[in-house]
């Protein structure tokens, strides 16, 4: 007889909460990729005194992405 | 005549007229021929000539006015902007970005998505997550935060427009991956106009100044700039310059 009692429906529900944010977190960090690419690209078109600092910021948004990742994945 | 204090924005002329001014006066072409009773007491000091090409940079000034800020929409002749296509005898005499005032939605928007986190206690259903889970969240949220004002800020800041000695030139992206540049050449402008919309362009005079040209690239909108019609001026101005040296 199947028994409702050792199913641990939180144990579920939370398992697959957390392949969902792994999952939207990897994909967070494909497009922080993308963003540094396309500040790279940018500042190459329109060369200014200024885009360092902008790249700067891609960057460091790139660690955050990496830390949620792992955060995710500390779940 | 002020002069930026910023040597980032001093444009070269700036420099040699200000050295020139210390140690003797200008005297333009026309001023050369008039002679005054104090003349005699000058005829020693050696007369410096304008140079036609200081003569324009004055005419931008004077049309433009000066740049106080780097980071502003209307930058007479930067010497911080530059571009790939740029040629070597190239000076921009002016750069365009859309005013400033247009990001105040995607500002206030963002100002907003910070304190949305405050919130989330108020939500009784979010505290059957345990605390980590919450913390990746708040994470999530505050890097989206981010990630949305930096795109609307990028959107602004490489929406560029410029004028050059040569031309006029476009530069922006569309969706911020695909490069958009339109040029036209000073002598093909036909056509130069302007329109001032809504409230916000009337009080904060900023418009789209539409140039219309005989070039394959038959348009180029500078769209919501700031002072469309000094830009209009000046335009004109390097038009008739253009058309000037062309004909001799």
């Amino acid at each position: 007889m199947f028994d409702l009692n050792n199913l641990n429906i939180n144990n579920y529900f939370f398992g697959i909460t957390k392949i969902f944010f792994v999952i939207l977190a990897i994909l967070y960090l494909a497009f922080s990729l993308i963003v540094v690419k396309q500040v790279t690209a940018m500042s190459k078109s329109v060369i200014d005194k200024f885009n360092s600092i902008l790249i700067i910021f891609s960057y460091i948004h790139l660690i955050f992405s990496a830390i949620l990742v792992i955060s995710m994945l500390a779940l | 005549m002020n002069r930026s204090k910023d040597l980032d924005i001093v444009a070269p002329d700036d420099l040699t007229v200000e050295a020139l001014a210390k140690s003797v006066p200008i005297v333009s072409p026309t001023q050369t021929d008039i002679k005054s009773p104090l003349s005699d007491s000058t005829k020693k000091t050696p007369e410096i000539k304008t140079s036609p090409e200081n003569d324009i940079n004055q005419k931008v000034y004077d049309i433009l006015g000066h740049t106080k800020s780097p980071f502003s929409s209307f930058l007479v002749r930067p010497k911080v902007i530059s571009f790939p296509e740029r040629n070597q005898d190239e000076e921009i005499y002016l750069a365009l970005r859309p005013h400033w005032i247009i990001n105040l939605h995607w500002i206030i928007i963002s100002i907003f998505m910070l304190f949305v986190p405050l919130f989330f206690h108020y939500f009784s259903f979010l505290n059957f997550f345990p605390t980590q889970y919450r913390f990746s969240a708040v994470l999530f949220w505050y890097l989206f935060t981010f990630i949305f004002s930096f795109e609307k800020f990028l959107d602004w800041y490489f929406d560029v427009f410029l004028v050059t000695n040569q031309r006029v030139v476009d530069i922006n992206f569309n969706n911020l991956l695909n490069k958009h540049f339109a040029e036209a050449s000073l002598d093909v402008i036909q056509d130069v106009s302007s329109s001032v919309k809504g409230i916000l362009g009337t009080f904060f005079n900023y418009g789209d100044v539409l140039i219309q040209t005989a070039a394959e690239i038959n348009q180029i909108n500078f769209e919501k700039v700031p002072n469309p019609e000094k830009i209009i001026k000046l335009l004109k101005e390097l038009r008739d310059l253009s058309e000037g040296d062309s004909h001799v």
